[in-house]
């Protein structure tokens, strides 16, 4: 039996506090169990839904997980992950105390080692780099595996008191949210329960509701079966576009085109929005010109979609009450952020803005509560009576790019939290040569991942049910704090007790007080904008201020620098003249990295272009160590079309071989279907590289725009993440696939 | 008889996210092994009409259950209520069931005796749902008589008194 150490300055909080009820009965196993208490919480899980849990705990163990039914919008269900963390969270392969590696990296040798030691070697080390190199060779890497908002700021205090680069950016979604940002300014989302209740068109593009945003679909069969119809942009056959009364499965990256011809459709038509677009907008001509070669003829060349189809949406769109929700997968291409410029901008040509039958809904703003001022920021991260430097800053999107090229200092040093650098970054290859380069990699995980094996030290993460949070959807306007459910088992830490005691041992002890718990630095950050009790267990979920979720969004206009919708975007023109990049104020269409038409050349060579959507039964790269997962999922697979499986003499289920220049997959299961057009393969992300499945072997480093960071290697003195944007374009990759 | 309770599956709303497969596990304090409902994805229709088709397929509990006729021991019974349930203290593992049944429901776990759905038989006997049918994210999955699901599938698609989503029957 092993034995675990006290961690004297652990916080061992009383968490019946939480409890919204004692000694519970629950069904389990055909029982009634009793549990010592049920507490709400909520999934930080980086998805639309942010459902509210009950979680309940019998000797500090999560034995059930049940929707929250008090919840307006997730009423009380859960996704098939939701249920999985009671198995994640009791896993018996979860990292449980500090070990230090021993072999070589990527061995995945480690000796145990105690807390005690693991602190004094993370400050040696990182004194040792700061020495050599200064505070600017240190950096975290951190993104949303939970995407909790809080331990960031915390982290970020630590890493200001030290004079580290700051981490910066996003590889997911800023691209498009850059691109919306420019063309409306600060965005709102309206809530479902509105628009499905007086909308009669519903527009949806690039979301796979099925696996990303479960709770719309009540909302959508509210709408449909009102008698709205539901057009839905997808290359891939999902679980929504099989409720579709139009589905449209353009060439992958070419969403932007579409739109140029809906637009063009419309205008031609003289169905547009006259009114709103006379009061709510400018550069309608300039939008209008460049529509104005986006024929029907044209956009189905570029695009694949039979120009009847464009037509009839674009109809649909102009001429009924249209509601748009636009996902992130048409801005996982080098040319996102000027697909959802058009995208937003089809959607002031049809007026749909800030009505109760239809808002443009992308992201709320509360999906960055650092950035729209939410969440003050500075009031954890920049301690009162400390000096600050101004550091440079590292960005996300290409922080493989930046470690292999730093120079003055270079990177030495990162604490990874809640991410995975090796599964997540595209180039797999690229990153671990990254990764080899450090000095110190320091890790911080529930389980043995690709990561944990080039570390060089792992820490034991808590679940996000052991620890306190704050992630407000960015789809609906409700908020649940997180709280700690249970006590961590084994010697897992909370994130942010590893920061403040790191903090304490390097000198900072005045700035990590002792008795401050997570739920005091919520208070910080968001106290002045909201009753933070009130959205705590027993309490909640409670709906955002309407200043930062308005129930009808816009009504008091647009805060873009003409107060309206900007189809001339002068922040793209403003910006463009600082920043090296793609700026052009109107949503001009542009090839993605890789295509038929862009590179001609390697599209011979690897002809298919393999799009990685986010998978069905994980998020990303966490859950599918786990039986009941795996037991679904089953191993790698990719699918493919009937002719292009033909031309290559592949079966349904055959294994085959996935390759271009930057690496291959071997041994996946080829699944021969309807699920995407010829010339299109799909393979969910996320998979680990060391179970030989992650597409990100094949991906390439191409931030997409409107900045262009890999110029400057992703190291930056200046950023504002909605101006620069930047995504991982992880969707234009061409390959080719061979039978085993 | 009493009235019969049925589990429903409104396929025009699955959409396959699968969260009926993990709730049951917790529900029912499964391992990876013996699925009680298993989501089956079909491919239908070809080019610009293609699309996919989700039924989950959990116990049917039929009417005149094959599965019961052929259990040698009786270990198999139907309620009166219409609910099948399996004995596993009576239950001698010979597939006589899995055999009869058209839907492929029974499952063998590491004992080797035959598990399978029980329309969580024990919520229902206290007034409530199926874990299933409770947390279904589409709402896809009913449970009730014959007369309260034709109610709910007629106030959603004919008789233009649909309830807002979430509003229970």
């Amino acid at each position: 039996m092993e034995s675990y150490h006290p961690i004297p300055w652990r916080k061992c909080e009383d968490l019946d506090r939480y409890a919204a009820g004692a000694n519970v009965p629950v069904w389990l196993g055909g029982k009634k169990v009793i549990a010592d208490r049920v507490v709400k919480t909520c999934c930080p899980h980086n998805c639309y839904d942010t459902c509210g849990e009950l979680v309940y705990v019998k000797d500090e163990k999560v034995i059930k997980i049940e929707g929250n039914p008090e919840h307006p919008i997730t009423r009380g269900h859960l996704c098939l992950k939701g249920f999985a963390n009671v198995e994640k969270i009791n896993s018996p392969d979860r990292v449980k105390y500090p070990m230090l590696r021993v072999g070589k990296r990527g061995e995945g040798k480690f000796k145990r080692i105690t807390w005690d030691e693991a602190m004094d070697w993370m400050v040696e080390k990182i004194t040792g780099i700061q020495k050599q190199y200064g505070s600017e060779a240190l950096v975290e890497y951190c993104y949303s595996g939970n995407r909790e908002h809080m331990a960031k700021a915390v982290s970020a205090r630590l890493w200001n008191l030290m004079g580290a680069s700051k981490l910066a950016g996003s590889f997911c979604l800023l691209s498009g949210a850059a691109g919306s940002y420019c063309s409306v300014g600060s965005q709102y989302t309206m809530d479902p329960a509105i628009w499905s209740e007086h909308c009669e068109t519903v527009f949806l593009v690039g979301r796979n509701c099925s696996a990303t945003n479960p709770h719309i679909f009540p909302f959508l069969y509210r709408a449909k079966e009102r008698g709205a119809r539901l057009i839905v942009v997808d290359p891939y056959t999902t679980g929504v576009a099989a409720k579709a009364d139009l589905h449209l499965r353009p060439r992958p990256g070419t969403d932007g085109a579409m739109a140029l011809g809906m637009i063009h459709w419309i205008i031609k038509q003289g169905l547009q929005d006259k009114a709103f677009l006379a009061e709510h907008t400018v550069g309608f001509a300039e939008l209008a010109a460049l529509a104005e070669e986006w024929t029907p003829e044209r956009t189905e060349e570029v695009t694949t979609i039979p120009k009847a189809q464009i037509i009839q949406a674009a109809e649909l769109l102009a001429t009924t009450k249209s509601h748009f929700e636009t996902g992130y997968g048409q801005q996982r291409y080098s040319n996102g952020h000027q697909a959802q410029r058009a995208l937003a901008c089809l959607a002031a040509v049809c007026g749909s803005f800030g009505k109760e039958s239809g808002n443009y809904n992308f992201i709320s703003g509360m999906g960055f509560p650092n950035l729209t001022g939410f969440a003050h920021w500075a009031n954890v991260t920049e301690p009162e009576g400390a000096e600050i430097r101004k550091t440079r800053l590292i960005n996300i999107a290409a922080i493989a790019a930046a470690i292999h090229e730093a120079k003055e200092p270079p990177i030495k040093g990162i604490l990874s939290f809640r991410g995975g650098l090796i599964s997540q970054q595209p180039h797999v290859d690229y990153t671990i040569e990254a990764v080899n380069m450090l000095d110190m990699f320091v890790t911080v995980e529930q389980f043995m991942t690709d990561d944990t094996d080039y570390a060089d030290l792992v820490l034991p993460a808590c679940h996000y049910l052991e620890q306190y949070g704050l992630h407000p959807s960015y789809w609906h306007p409700y908020n649940q704090i997180l709280v700690p459910v249970c006590q961590p088992p084994y010697e897992c830490v909370p994130d942010i007790e590893i920061f403040e005691e790191l903090g304490r041992r390097l000198g900072y002890e005045k700035y990590f007080p002792r008795e401050r718990t997570g739920l005091d630095y919520i208070r910080m950050l968001i106290g002045e904008e909201c009753d933070v009790d009130a959205a705590v267990s027993p309490h909640g979920p409670v709906r955002n201020p309407e200043k930062w979720c308005p129930k009808i969004p816009y009504q008091n206009g647009f805060d873009t620098p003409s107060g309206k919708v900007e189809l001339y975007s002068s922040m793209m023109e403003t910006r463009g003249k600082t920043f090296p990049g793609e700026f052009n104020p109107v949503p001009e269409f542009q090839e993605p990295a890789e295509s038929v038409y862009a590179t001609p050349e390697l599209a011979k060579k690897y002809p298919l272009n393999v799009i990685s959507q986010h998978p069905a039964f994980r998020t990303h790269s966490q859950y599918y160590n786990l039986p009941w997962i795996q037991e679904i999922e089953g191993p790698a697979r990719i699918f493919m079309s009937r002719e292009d499986a033909a031309a290559r003499g592949i079966q349904d289920g055959d294994l085959v071989r996935i390759f271009n220049d930057r690496g291959e997959l071997k041994n996946i299961i080829a699944r021969v279907g309807v699920r995407v057009k010829s010339g299109v393969i799909e393979m969910s992300s996320g998979m680990w590289v060391k179970l030989g499945g992650s597409v990100n072997k094949l991906t390439g480093v191409y931030p997409a725009g409107p900045r262009d960071i890999l110029q400057e290697h992703g190291i930056m003195q200046e950023y504002h993440p909605l101006l620069d944007g930047n995504t991982g374009s992880y969707f234009n990759t061409l390959v080719e696939v061979q039978k085993m | 008889m009493e009235k019969q309770m049925i589990l429903y599956v409104d396929t025009k709303r699955c959409m396959g996210c699968r969260a009926c497969e993990t709730v049951c596990k917790l529900e029912n304090s499964l391992p990876a092994g013996p699925r009680f409902t298993m989501v089956a994805e079909v491919e239908c229709g070809s080019g610009e009409d293609a699309h996919l088709s989700f039924l989950p397929i959990p116990c049917q509990h039929c009417g005149d259950a094959p599965c019961v006729k052929a259990c040698p021991t009786g270990a198999l019974r139907k309620r009166s209520d219409g609910i099948v349930l399996g004995n596993q203290k009576t239950c001698i593992g010979c597939h006589e069931c899995l055999w009869a049944c058209p839907f492929g429901v029974p499952q063998f776990g590491a004992n080797g005796l035959m598990q399978k759905c029980t329309m969580c038989y024990n919520r229902i006997d206290e007034g409530d749902l199926p874990a299933c049918a409770r947390n279904c994210p589409a709402e896809a999955i009913l449970c009730g008589t014959v007369e309260e699901i034709s109610a709910i599938l007629r106030s959603r698609y004919a008789d233009g008194t649909f309830k807002p989503p979430g509003a229970r029957p």
